[in-house]
């Protein structure tokens, strides 16, 4: 494994800071004990390393690139009120100077109530989900580029359909160190891998796209094993050719079977967004005033955990320094928790979950999913599929979106196939679902037994920050979904 | 302040560029921005949030030969940066050749820099405690203009300042500096178990061009209260009309398919398309970045390829793709700039009153939602709501329900364009009426 130095001689290496300047920052901020008395809570993020990625294009390398970051944010919060300010070139002069315009915030102070400290229920400490041997970003080029030439290959042999081929591998690695004013410190080693793969299949005219991908908090060499990138490969390849025949989809209000695994974004938008912490705590989100009661059918259990080894959402702590956690956000179809950071989880007088993320550290935290799913269940996929009459099912999706406060979630199908009878029958191009997500979930009526969660490609946006988060379910049926096709 | 900070940036950009020859790349190019930013948000008559921070970096682009690498960084140090050239070109050194890569040929680059007024230096002037001010009068008139409206999402003012140089082996050098910033609010409005929230956000280059607080407020308000009671409609086929900024979302789709990334990989709907027939005959598209003081404007592109009005459609014919120099290589021909700047349709002669009055039953789209497009086929499927029309009149709120078409079509079927353009943001429209959609509801 590679060795996680201390905080402190990471601090001096990083970002040639000694504790005592970094302590200074903080008094700074917190307008020390006498700041601390008053409930002001400060921490400090610092963030260092390397994103790296290359594509290959039409046959040839396109792009080599990479960024390095180093950068520290300063939060500031005392009761519901958060004062923010970063820069990307950290030295004890610019600390200071973020320290005094986050500081600004407590001049507003209102009604105080203290941040939320602990751990959350069940978790004794941070955890170690991904401990690696060799930084991914130090790889040397000349395999990564050998990678993606033997899956645009692969993906060119699949069918002579196949125009064009473009597959991308990005590479990740951040020191993260966290300070807070409750005297805590934290350091953590995020490695991060991705593979994507995209294709073009042209038959007469008609043009169909197809793609695949997957990683996660792990070392290169697992993406660069040839099961998995072969099965990236023909998974893009065959979606691209099953479409050049695929029917317009349909429009209306039908029966749906969601297949396992990617499909699980229906959670994530259907229920994970409405759950977390700070839409609840202002009591904007659709599922604000429903705790404890039934917001799904009772097959449906759904679970939040940044626990998960190796997986791209998971976390050993959070971005405020809580250790992530398994929270139950629905049991048997009644809703039991929400997901938490420091701020919301003190003001609503609620334990912490390990919720608390940021893209980076030109960011103050918010409450964020981790891999979020629904739990398996008892039907075999092949008993739910033989069920329905007529109606649709959908193994590939795209993203989603949903409206927080009046619970509409809309997520989209890149290709589907129409069940009649019982059977599989056609191929039908992709269309947008739509659905209310307190409303939605009761009308789940089968639930099967090969829950998964996706490949590893997962981003959800909130508040214009992007972060990495896994989804998964099993395969579903859902009765009286309206489905958005063209005819 | 603007001139003093440029003249540094401009000194690292040449360092730069001088460094990276010396050091062995063929050609190299570099963009440095930096920028100063303050977010004020305030919820329920109270300061919530204060961020404010100076933000920089640069990105540089070394070739040697047919190989090239890109490296972005914060760190702006002599040394770093010396060190980061040599890591850019040893990465380069390590990748591949790609036929088609390097700089845009001399010849194409931008010759002058013209001043387009971007900036307005009234906003660095304006005290933290005014800021709070109008985000507060903001939420303010929202939260007062019904009772209806409960609880607050919050509001907030935000402005930026920024400046950016962009420098180049062959020469060129290019730096401007803008400014922008916006009031926001974001209100529910609340019915029996119901809950609807309404955003509105004006924006702009200049302090004195912002809507005032209030209006702001009462906009976030009013779009909050007219969906209450929304309900879902049948699925049926029926003209839809886009709002202006629904409207503009769509275009900035579309013309997104005559990227030239999408042309050489023929991976667009609209790709061999120059000189046919891809909208309505009465559809005009311009681009025209060179606008004075709009926030779409730039006097360069991010290649330094000068910036210039062109029509992107007329009478309903596609005139050019969007080529910038690799996309121009592959295709065989010059570029033309791969971005836009105050994308718009040209305005027809109605008002927004007057379309919706030609519809007997129909859409009025006001938000949309999912991704749902797929520039390939050109396929069209999206979460929608809005008002339903009924004779010629806004009847009632409509949420739940999907559009669906293919975009040729759409563009094909626009039956009006409004007299309503505003330039709000770097894509805009007037509302638009498109014949028939598929809406799928109940």
């Amino acid at each position: 494994m590679i060795k996680v130095e201390s905080a402190e001689t990471q601090l001096q290496k990083l970002f040639q800071l000694t504790s005592s300047q970094v302590q200074r920052v903080i008094d700074t901020a917190t307008g020390g004990e006498q700041g601390k008395s008053k409930g002001v809570f400060c921490d400090l993020y610092f963030q260092a390393g390397t994103a790296q990625g290359l594509t290959f294009d039409q046959g040839v390398l396109k792009n080599t690139s990479s960024s390095t970051t180093c950068g520290a944010g300063v939060r500031v919060v005392v009761g519901d009120k958060t004062g923010y300010s970063h820069t990307g070139h950290v030295n004890i002069t610019n600390l200071l100077q973020c320290a005094k315009v986050a500081r600004a915030i407590t001049d507003h102070a209102g009604a105080s109530a203290n941040v939320a400290v602990g751990l959350p229920e069940g978790v004794s400490g941070p955890h170690d989900l991904y401990g690696i041997l060799n930084c991914p970003v130090d790889i040397a080029l000349q395999e990564k580029i050998d990678l993606l030439r033997n899956i645009d290959k692969e993906v060119r042999l699949y069918d002579p359909r196949i125009q064009n081929v473009t597959v991308s591998v990005a590479c990740e690695s951040y020191t993260i160190i966290i300070v807070n004013s409750l005297d805590q410190i934290f350091v953590d080693l995020r490695p991060l891998v991705r593979i994507s793969v995209s294709c073009l299949a042209e038959d007469g005219g008609r043009k169909e796209t197809g793609s695949s991908g997957g990683g996660g908090r792990f070392e290169f060499s697992v993406l660069a094993e040839e099961d998995k990138w072969k099965e990236h490969a023909h998974i893009a390849a065959k979606m691209a050719i099953d479409l050049l025949s695929a029917a317009p989809a349909p429009a209306g209000v039908m029966d749906v079977v969601l297949g396992s695994g990617w499909p699980g974004v229906l959670i994530h938008e259907a229920v994970g967004h409405g759950l977390e912490g700070d839409f609840n705590r202002m009591g904007t989100s659709a599922f604000s005033s429903l705790m404890g009661e039934a917001v799904a059918s009772p097959l449906v259990t759904v679970i939040d955990d940044g626990t998960m080894e190796d997986r791209r959402g998971s976390l050993n702590f959070d971005d405020e320094g809580t250790p992530t956690s398994r929270t139950v956000l629905i049991e048997n179809g009644k809703l039991k928790g929400y997901l938490q950071d420091k701020k919301n989880a003190g003001l609503m007088k609620t334990a912490l979950t390990g919720n608390g993320r940021r893209q980076d550290y030109r960011y103050a935290p918010i409450p964020r999913m981790t891999n979020t799913y629904m739990d398996g269940g008892q039907s075999t996929p092949e008993e739910i599929i033989a069920s329905v009459k007529y109606g649709l099912y959908a193994a590939n999706f795209g993203g989603g979106q949903v409206d927080i406060t009046n619970g509409n979630f809309t997520f989209s199908a890149i290709g589907a196939y129409l069940i009649e009878d019982g059977k599989i029958t056609k191929t039908v191009k992709g269309a947008t679902l739509i659905g209310n997500g307190p409303k939605a979930l009761h009308n789940v009526t089968m639930v099967g037994n090969d829950v998964s969660l996706d490949r590893g490609v997962g981003t959800c946006g909130k508040a214009g920050q992007g972060v990495p988060v896994g989804v998964g379910m099993p395969t579903i049926r859902i009765n009286g979904v309206t489905v958005g096709g063209a005819k | 302040m603007a001139a003093s900070k440029d003249s540094n940036l401009i000194a690292i950009a040449e360092f730069i560029i001088k460094e990276g020859r010396r050091l062995g790349a063929t050609e190299c190019d570099v963009k440095i921005a930096s920028s100063d930013a303050v977010d004020t948000g305030v919820r329920l008559g109270e300061v919530e949030t204060l961020e404010g921070a100076q933000s920089r970096g640069l990105h540089f682009e070394a070739y040697v030969g047919k190989k090239s690498a890109s490296t972005s960084t914060s760190d702006f140090r002599r040394a770093a940066l010396t060190d980061l050239i040599r890591t850019t070109i040893a990465m380069a050194n390590a990748s591949e050749e790609d036929p088609f890569s390097g700089l845009p040929e001399a010849q194409y680059l931008a010759t002058e820099i013209p001043d387009l007024m971007l900036t307005d230096g009234a906003i660095a002037k304006i005290a933290t405690e005014d800021k709070i001010q109008m985000a507060l009068a903001a939420e303010a008139a929202a939260r007062g203009y019904d009772n209806k409206i409960t609880n607050s999402r919050g509001a907030s003012f935000t402005d930026w300042s920024g400046n950016t140089v962009f420098a180049n082996s062959h020469g060129f050098v290019g730096s401007y500096s803008s400014t922008h910033c916006s009031i926001s609010a974001a209100v529910v409005a609340s019915q029996d178990n119901e809950m609807q929230v309404g955003g509105w956000s004006s924006g702009a280059l200049s302090f004195n061009k912002l809507e005032s607080p209030e209006q702001v407020g009462i906009t976030a308000a009013k779009r909050a209260l007219r969906m209450l009671g929304a309900r879902k409609v049948k699925s049926q086929m029926v003209p839809v009309v886009f709002d202006p900024l629904m409207a503009a979302t769509l275009l900035a789709q579309f013309v997104g398919a005559t990227a030239g990334s999408h042309v050489y990989r023929n991976s667009s709907f609209l790709a061999g398309k120059v000189d046919q027939v891809v909208a309505n005959p009465a559809v005009k598209i311009i681009d025209d970045p060179l606008m004075m003081a709009a926030l779409g404007s730039r006097p360069y592109d991010g290649e330094g390829l000068p910036s210039r009005r062109r029509i992107i459609v007329q009478n309903g014919v596609l005139q050019c793709y969007l080529l910038g120099s690799y996309s121009a290589r592959k295709l065989n021909t010059i570029p033309n700039g791969g971005s836009t700047g105050n994308l718009h349709f040209e305005p027809g002669l109605l008002s927004a009153e007057e379309i919706i009055a030609t519809v007997e039953n129909g859409l009025y789209l006001t938000s949309v939602s999912g991704p749902g497009f797929n520039v390939v086929t050109g396929d069209y499927s999206r979460g929608a709501s809005g008002l339903w029309i009924e004779n010629g009149e806004l009847a009632y709120p409509v949420e739940g329900i999907t559009i669906a078409g293919n975009m040729l079509d759409m563009f094909n079927n626009i039956e009006q364009i409004g007299n309503d353009l505003i330039f709000r943001s770097s894509t805009v429209s007037p509302t638009l009426k498109i014949g028939a959609m598929m809406v799928a509801g109940e």
